[in-house]
């Protein structure tokens, strides 16, 4: 992957207002891939939880707490899949495990595939819901000020190796 | 009676007074409330609800100074020495200053700190300044150095107002409310 122009974003919502924020480091590994033939592919991706940013002094030390991120305990996240199928041309759906905080939840990543000379870009978002994944626990768990739901979008440039 | 004349403020002049008023009591409340609470829903409920109150606040002291400035004042009584009609004009243009400036000032606060926020969870408000904690940090200590000018300046035009009423004896305070309460 190319981490510069790669982008992994996020939109909270926050007194049903859009809460932005980024994880700035993370990386994303493809093995395997024939666009017309993605069965057998391998698709791993790392985040580095800690690297959140969403924007704000205030925000950004809140979520490191136990109830939300729990970055001691929890520093990084995971998602594995080795089931990816084409559902229309230059579209696939990737099935796999996420591992966000101790936790492990079937998830699936719908992606758009589009390469270039040396590379390709993976485009895609999804909605993860928070409380499958123990973010906002306790009084959190109430989804009236931060809501449940959380829109992943990413934006992934992978280069072509060996 | 809308306009003001020259010895009694109009309706909307009084409606203006004392919602304002109100609204300066609640929120004076409500800010220490959303400042102090402890990190939860509630505390970011009450920091709504503050932040709200303010925006209310603004748009009805902006409605508030065209009014006054479209409108004659009522004269003072043409007794008052002139250092009270200075002092009574001072005070006057402070407690307007600074509650506009009070608004303003938690608006550069929230901007600053970027947090995004919605009007009574309705309006979105725009940010007046970018994100920067060394720029939130200096708005949090005037907006708290500004609540305290406007709890002085306070004291003194209530302190004001009820010597009008009870050792002066004039209709400097009785003209603020119902016209029915004035002295006959």
């Amino acid at each position: 992957m190319d981490p510069a122009p790669s982008r992994l974003e996020f939109v909270a919502t926050f007194e049903k207002n859009a809460a932005p924020g980024v994880f700035k480091e993370f990386d994303t590994r493809l093995a395997r891939f024939a666009p017309d033939k993605p069965e057998g592919a391998k698709l791993d991706v790392t985040v580095k939880v800690t690297s959140a940013d969403m924007k704000s002094g205030d925000v950004n030390r809140a979520i490191r707490g136990p109830e939300w991120f729990d970055f001691a305990g929890f520093p990084q996240a995971e998602f594995h899949a080795e089931d990816i199928r084409r559902v229309a041309p230059g579209r696939y759906l990737a099935r796999g495990v996420l591992s966000l905080k101790g936790a492990k939840k079937e998830l699936e990543v719908p992606f758009a595939w589009q390469e270039s000379a040396n590379g390709a870009t993976m485009e895609g978002e999804l909605n993860v819901e928070r409380l499958q994944f123990g973010i906002g626990t306790g009084e959190w768990a109430n989804g009236s000020t931060i809501g449940l739901g959380v829109r992943v979008k990413f934006n992934v440039r992978l280069r072509k190796e060996g | 009676m809308l306009a003001n004349t020259a010895d009694a403020w109009g309706a909307p002049a009084k409606f203006f007074h004392w919602t304002v008023a109100l609204l300066i009591l609640v929120q004076i409340g409500l800010g220490f409330a959303a400042a102090l609470w402890r990190l939860s829903p509630l505390k970011l409920e009450l920091f709504v609800w503050h932040k709200s109150t303010g925006v209310l606040i603004l748009v009805l002291m902006l409605a508030r100074l065209a009014w006054r400035l479209a409108n004659r004042s009522p004269a003072l009584p043409p007794q008052t020495p002139a250092w009270e009609r200075n002092a009574a004009h001072a005070s006057h243009a402070l407690l307007y200053a600074l509650a506009l400036a009070l608004p303003l000032s938690g608006w550069v606060i929230n901007s600053a700190a970027g947090v995004p926020f919605s009007v009574f969870w309705l309006v979105p408000l725009p940010s007046i300044v970018a994100p920067d904690e060394r720029l939130e940090e200096i708005a949090k200590l005037a907006h708290f150095s500004l609540l305290v000018a406007l709890c002085l300046v306070l004291a003194v035009h209530i302190g004001a107002a009820l010597r009008h009423h009870l050792a002066k004896r004039d209709d400097v305070l009785l003209r603020m409310l119902p016209a029915s309460w004035r002295r006959a």
